[in-house]
Parts: C-alpha cells; structure tokens; sequence
C-alpha cells in the first residue's frame, strides 16, 4: 500500500495533536501548518495526497483557500468543522471541499472518511467501463444499472439521480449540488424533488429505508453515498 | 399554566385591595374636601390604579383606572353628581389616569418575565451544574487513573476508556439540549421550514442510539409516505428525544414502539414504552421544564428532554400529551399538515 501524505491546517494545538497521533499510528504520512499563509505554500511544495481543513484559520477563512486548491487541484478536502455549523459546511462544500466531519469526532470516523476520500480519488484516475458499488454495477458505456445482478427498474429521474450518486461516491453532496446536477438549474430550492426522489430510491436499493447503506444522509446539509467495496 | 395560576388566583385578592383604598379615599376625599383642592383629590385617586398597575394585568388596569375616573367625576368635578363634564381640561386628567396605568403595566410586565427568565436560569444552572458534574466526574476520575496507574492490564484499560466514551457522549448530548433550550426559549432559533421525509429522520435520529437498541428494541412503522412541510433539524430531535425518553424509562428488555402516520389533516408521532405504574396526573406535567418523574434520580438526564419536543411540536403548531395506557406510556404527538407537496 501507498504511503499517503495528508496535509493538516489546524490552529488548535490539541485537535492537531489529535490528528498527529492518530496519523501516526495508522501509518499516514503527515505534514502540519497553523494558518492559511502557510498551507498554500506547503501545499505546492509537497503535493500532499488529502487535505483536512479547518474552517476557522487565525488569519482568515478556511473557505478561501479550498477554493484557492480547487482552481489548481482535485485532491480530496476533508473540512474540519464545529457542530451547529450547517451554513459554513455547506458553504465549504459548495466550494469544492469533498467531505466534512464536526468536532468532537471520533478518530473512527474521521478515519472512514479520510480512507473513503482517498480511494475515490484512485478509482476516478483509472477510467474503467464499469462502477462498482456494494451490490451496484453500472456500465457506463450502455448506461445500465445492476442491483444484485440484476437490471434495475428506475424512472428517468431515478436513475439520473442514482448516476450522479454513483459518480460521486463517498462524497458529501450537498441538497443544492445534487438538485443542480440532476435537475438542472434553476430547481436549487426544490427540495420536495430531492426528498422524494431519495425515498423512492432508498425503496428500491435499501433492505431497510430508515437504516440505509448506501443513501446516508447529513442532516441539514445533504446526502452521502457511501460504497464499501 | 403557572402564569394563568398566579393571575386567577391573585387577580382578587389585589382587586378588592384596590377597592378598598379608593373607598378609603373617597371617605377621605369627601371629609376633607374643603382642605384638599381638587388636584390633590385627583392626585389620591391615582393610588388605586398603581396599585393594581403593578400586577401587570392590563384588564385588571383597565378596569380600576375607569372605576377611579368614574368615582373622581361623579364626586369632584364640576358639576358634581353627574358623569358631565364642563371643563375640558378634565378629559385631560383622565386620560392621564390611564397613561400612568399604562405605563406602569407595562413595566411590571417586563419585571415579571425578567423574573421568570431568572427562574429559569437558576433552575437552568442547576441541572447543568449536576447532570455535567456526573459524566465529567467520571471522565476526570478514569483519566487519573488512567494516567498515574501504569500496571493496569489491557481489559481493565479498554474498560476504563469506553466508560470516558460513554460519559462524554452523554455530555455531548446534554450540551446539544441544553443549547438548543435555550435558543428554543428565546425564540432566537433560526427555523428553517422546508419539505421532511420522516422516514429519512427517523434514519438520521436512529443514528444517536446503540445497535442493540436499534436491532432488538425498537419497532418503527411508519405510514403513507408523503412529504411533510416543517423543520428537519428540529423534528429529528423531536424523535431523538421521544425514543430517548422511552428507552431511559422503558422495563429492561421490553420493546418501544414508534408510529408515525399520516392521517390527511395531521401527522400523528406516537411512541409507547412499557413503564411500572404511573400516576395519570403525574403524566400532565411530564413536559413542564426540568420535570422528571419522581424516584428517577437513578435516570441520566434532565426532564429538559422532553420539555424540549413540547417547543418544537409548539413550533409546528401542533400538540403533544401524554398518557398512561396498556401498562406503559403513550407520548403522541400531532402536527397539523400545513402544505402539501406538489405530486410531481
């Protein structure tokens, strides 16, 4: 296995620590900085492999310098965020950040999603006919979706939305990206579309709707696909 | 109810006080009217209208302000004897009467909710000061032992570190209702209505609770799917904090119930838990703020649970009871369904 490098822009000496050790001990390689001035250039010169961002920097938002990344970079952003702090994750996110997790978390966690982050960003390097997601297959070249081998029945918007899911897995979407995406613009705040749309989808491909797999909801901000390949 | 309480009961005893001193007065007034001028009198008969002023009911205030004007005409302004008044300049004073009234109603109705807010707060206090003390101690404790005993086997180690995790999920979940009390009361919340899918909440709630829980103790059924028009954040710790509230005072290994159906006008939330007997009237006051059923102390929490569902349920405009029935108690919630969603 590679050995990744993880960047780390977190002025909180603890959570940093945190981090640090965690890394450590599973065998990331990292690198750490306290403010924005200092990430840009760290970021340049060692081209690290996922970033996790802290949203509050002492010298300014981290916002700001994820979209800064996003104009040179498609490396996975990981933000850093406090709970309560709906408005700034899916600003962050709407800039390009990747996934979010709020403080406290738990190193578990932040583990799955630094992992889930890191991985989608391989399997988008090697274009291959086929996504391959739990027990879902799609072949991009004839358009068709697979559940447990066999063709699934999906409406046009259905299966527009499961695509977009499947392109975007592992991913943070927020309510407003998804509804962009699918439906188009213009159809940003319809979220009646959304909701009922993820139900109908969930009856389809989840054993049980209320305790989904693969259709994870982020209250308040949006929807994961989460793949466990 | 506290509030309706204090007014019917005291509304009275400070009325009849007030009549009487402006009985007083008149007596007063009307023995010494030849020593006393006119301002004077009138300045006597505002007495009765602070008085009852300061309770802050402004019908109360109404009523003896008109009563003292009538009492101030009919007796000292010329022509005596009669509700007719010569002078304009009278008018004036009467309307004074009822500035003043005003104005100080208004004052004590401030002071009042001033007050109210104090209680609160205290009360507030207290539950932080002793719900945070419990998982903090044993947070404080483990670590100490943790840190200065190096001769501890891995088990008892393990052990010691989920009792850490344990107590600080607790608080974290405390902290989160005692915020969210907070900004709830004073209405600073920022309410963010859109369309809800309650299957997907209750998904997101069941999040908070262990898999046990979740796989063994818990049946859902949820109805007729339909979008339902309200706030998704808020209505997810509604359902945290029902089924919160069953599992603490459900009897061990028995199964709570949560049913969610929608019945065309409202949407009707019921969780049932199994419970040892419990007084029905006990059941009304399950939601007052910082009440808790009686020998719980042994329960974490606060009571600021389920205070905090009767907000948001409030919040929806609908309403929530409580009732003793098949051996256990039955929470219902029902929200009136105010927009319906566009069939695409």
């Amino acid at each position: 296995m590679k050995n990744y490098l993880i960047q780390i822009i977190e002025d909180d000496p603890s959570v940093k620590k945190l981090l640090e050790i965690t890394f450590k001990e599973y065998e990331f390689n990292h690198i750490s900085c306290e403010n924005k001035k200092n990430a840009m250039m760290m970021f340049l010169s060692h081209n690290p492999d996922l970033l996790i961002v802290d949203l509050g920097l002492p010298d300014g938002d981290g916002k700001e310098f994820i979209k800064q990344v996003r104009e040179i970079s498609k490396i996975p952003v990981v933000v850093l965020s406090a709970r309560h702090d709906e408005k700034e994750i899916i600003a962050a996110l709407d800039v390009g950040a990747d996934d979010y997790i709020t403080k406290p978390f738990s190193v578990n966690e932040l583990l799955a999603r630094i992992r889930a982050n890191l991985r989608r960003n391989i399997s988008g390097e090697n274009i291959s006919s086929k996504i391959l997601c739990g027990e879902l297959e799609m072949d991009i070249a004839s358009r068709d979706i697979f559940f447990k081998n066999e063709q699934l029945k999906l409406t046009p918007i259905e299966y527009e939305l499961l695509k977009y899911f499947l392109l975007n897995t592992n991913k943070t979407l927020t309510h407003k990206q998804i509804l962009k995406e699918v439906w188009g613009v213009g159809y940003q705040s319809e979220m009646q579309y959304l909701r009922t749309y993820v139900n109908t989808l969930r009856k389809k491909i989840e054993q049980n709707s209320t305790r989904p797999n693969y259709i994870k909801t982020e209250s308040g901000i949006g929807y994961r696909f989460c793949c466990n390949n | 109810m506290i509030k309706n309480f204090s007014f019917t009961h005291g509304i009275y005893a400070y009325i009849l006080k007030a009549l009487g001193i402006l009985l007083i007065i008149t007596l007063i007034s009307h023995v010494f009217r030849d020593h006393l001028d006119i301002i004077n009198i009138g300045l006597i008969h505002i007495i009765p209208v602070v008085i009852v002023a300061i309770h802050g009911n402004t019908k109360a205030t109404i009523f003896i302000t008109i009563l003292s004007v009538i009492f101030f005409n009919f007796l000292y302004i010329p022509p005596l004897y009669s509700f007719k008044v010569h002078n304009e300049l009278y008018v004036w004073s009467f309307v004074i009467f009822g500035i003043v009234g005003w104005i100080i109603t208004i004052q004590a109705k401030n002071l009042y909710t001033q007050t109210k807010q104090n209680e609160m707060r205290e009360s507030l206090l207290n539950i932080i000061s002793h719900d945070l003390r419990t998982p903090l101690s044993t947070i404080i404790g483990t670590t100490n032992l943790l840190l200065y005993n190096s001769n501890l086997d891995e088990k008892s180690t393990k052990n010691l570190l989920e009792d850490v995790n344990y107590a600080s999920m607790r608080m974290k979940r405390l902290i989160t209702n005692i915020l969210d009390s907070t900004r709830l009361s004073n209405g600073g919340i920022n309410l963010k209505f859109d369309w809800c899918d309650f299957e997907d909440i209750v998904g997101v709630a069941l999040e908070e609770f262990s898999d046990k829980q979740k796989d063994e103790l818990l049946d859902i059924k949820i109805e007729d799917f339909r979008l339902f028009w309200g706030d998704n954040v808020l209505l997810k710790q509604l359902i945290i904090n029902l089924l919160d509230n069953a599992f603490k005072y459900s009897i061990n290994n028995t199964k709570v119930t949560l049913d969610i159906l929608d019945l065309n006008d409202t949407l009707r939330i019921a969780v049932f838990n199994q419970s040892s007997h419990i007084d029905e009237t006990k059941l009304k006051n399950i939601f007052d703020k910082f009440y808790r059923l009686e020998d719980s102390n042994d329960i974490s929490g606060s009571g600021i649970g389920l205070s905090i569902c009767k907000s948001i349920v409030g919040i929806h405009g609908g309403e929530i009871k409580a009732s003793a029935v098949n051996k256990g108690i039955l929470i219902e919630a029902i929200l009136p369904i105010i927009k319906k969603a566009n069939l695409i």
